[in-house]
């Protein structure tokens, strides 16, 4: 059988063919990279280029890669794309987020079951009936690491916008009635947090055929939450890879 | 529990007990309600209760309520398609209903999904006009993730071949049947290859207004879609084999229910 060339070197990541682990954490900030690697042992940083900055290490013996998106799904679906090409699996989003529906407040860590696709980069994928849902097995692993860990979450739906400012000004915005609209619906319908990368994350997960959750802060990027945030992240991690030895 | 008996006078709209189409009222209907698309299926469902009574049946809602391992269900029939779906939806979470599973069949997407295999449904795709009056087409159909939990947990106990993932809820029958033969062919076989690259495991006709308005009314959903139709290969399931089948979704869902704390 013949079988295509995978291209060594990306364009935007900072790494090459196998330099990657089948897991990877994905903060949407460069600068959180270095602060969730604390947490592996002996972590490597493989470098950085624009938005998107590179740490490998392990944890309890397993390969573990962060490995930050960016802002937003456009500089998001560019890091999707490229970690599957050199080889991730499981890619795992920590993130900062609003709240919206009020079920979750300030200082909660909310586990997204599925997102919103109120972006633009996931319709240049598939239709927009498409649902953006995350991974069961990826959901069910944060929930039972946090019970594990007794950190209290919520679970629930999230909301994935383009605009920041939109959501945190929508009165100075041209489209004001369309975006205080679309925002009560969300708020009707049970979302729970508001940020900007999930629901393409969870729409090429499908489509590039591996897995993907999210784990947000709701209102905070506080370090202790980071911390406990990427405790939950790291023992999913571990209950997944035990689940796929089983296999 | 209420009579067997037909109701004379159709209240509901103006009557706060007696629901509409469903002609159904408070203690009629357990919190966990089974809910297959045929009005005919309901009965060879309330079979596999350990004990069940008629409660109502008017246009395609039939409901039968009773026990399973001492724990209360029930079954109402949505009839096809979610226009009628999101109907009976509401008027059961009107009367206490809090659990929604539906059990349909549906039609192979996949290479890897074959007759006589069970789906359960994370998501889905809401190719359909009944969710939209509801939410912004942007809102993910998704279903609760226990009961996709404890719907896994029986499939795996049951040793069932299974699949999770995401299915897709159309409008037209025939539109999937035959859609080289309608004015919107294009549109049609492009959306249906898209869904095909997106993973999508099989098509049906009711789950995305199941959760779209499951999320909306705060009740918990999930799906069960026994693939019984495969287009690709021109098969589908024998009477007899679809029986057993049926008999293996049913179970799945009723032992599911025993993970369901009563009420919750």
């Amino acid at each position: 059988m013949k079988s295509v060339q995978k291209v060594e070197q990306v364009k935007h990541l900072p790494l090459k063919l196998g330099e990657i682990a089948r897991y990877v954490i994905v903060p949407g900030d460069p600068n959180r990279v270095p602060l969730i690697a604390e947490s592996l042992e002996n972590p490597i940083h493989q470098g950085q280029e624009r938005e998107f900055n590179a740490y490998k290490g392990t944890y309890k013996g397993i390969e573990v890669s962060v490995v930050s998106t960016g802002i937003g799904c456009p500089s998001t679906a560019i890091a999707v794309e490229e970690l599957c090409h050199i080889g991730a699996e499981v890619l795992i989003r920590i993130g900062t987020s609003g709240s919206v529906d009020k079920t979750a407040k300030k200082g909660d860590i909310f586990i997204a079951t599925a997102a919103v696709r109120d972006d633009g980069t996931s319709k240049q994928y598939i239709p927009i009936e498409f649902p953006a849902v995350a991974s069961h097995s990826v959901v069910e692993s944060l929930i039972k690491a946090s019970e594990d860990l007794n950190i209290q979450t919520k679970v629930g739906i999230c909301q994935s916008k383009d605009s920041f400012f939109g959501e945190m000004e929508p009165e100075r915005m041209p489209v004001a009635p369309y975006l205080d609209y679309k925002w009560s619906a969300w708020q009707k319908g049970g979302v729970g947090a508001s940020e900007m990368e999930a629901a393409t994350l969870f729409t090429l997960s499908h489509i590039k055929k591996i897995q993907a959750g999210a784990i947000l802060a709701i209102e905070t990027s506080d370090k202790k939450i980071v911390h406990d945030m990427t405790k939950i992240v790291l023992e999913s991690i571990t209950k997944m890879e035990k689940s796929r030895n089983v296999k | 529990m209420s009579n067997n008996k037909k109701h004379e006078t159709k209240g509901g709209l103006l009557d706060d007990n007696l629901q509409y189409h469903v002609q159904l009222k408070k203690g009629d209907v357990s919190d966990f309600v089974i809910m297959p698309g045929d009005p005919g299926r309901v009965e060879f469902i309330a079979e596999h209760f350990d004990s069940a009574t008629l409660v109502a049946d008017n246009r395609e809602y039939k409901t039968m309520t009773g026990k399973y391992k001492g724990r209360s269900v029930s079954v109402t029939s949505t009839g096809i398609g979610c226009p009628s779906t999101a109907i009976a939806v509401e008027e059961l979470a009107n009367v206490g209903a809090k659990t929604f599973v539906r059990l349909g069949t549906s039609g192979a997407m996949q290479e890897y999904t074959r007759i006589g295999e069970k789906v359960i449904a994370t998501g889905a795709v809401r190719f359909e006009g009944t969710s939209v009056q509801y939410m912004p087409i942007e809102f993910p159909a998704v279903a609760s993730h226990d009961m996709v939990s404890s719907l896994i947990n029986s499939a795996k106990n049951a040793n069932l071949s299974y699949h999770v993932g995401i299915v897709q809820s159309k409008d037209s029958f025939y539109g999937q049947h035959n859609p080289e033969g309608m004015p919107i062919a294009a549109e049609l076989l492009q959306k249906w290859d898209a869904w095909v690259k997106g993973g999508v495991l099989c098509s049906e006709m009711e789950a995305a207004t199941l959760f779209v308005v499951g999320s909306y009314r705060k009740v918990r959903t999930g799906a069960v879609l026994l693939v019984a139709g495969d287009q690709a290969r021109q098969e589908s399931l024998s009477k007899e084999d679809y029986k057993e089948n049926m008999t293996e979704s049913i179970n799945m869902i009723l032992e599911s229910s025993l993970e369901i704390e009563e009420g919750s």
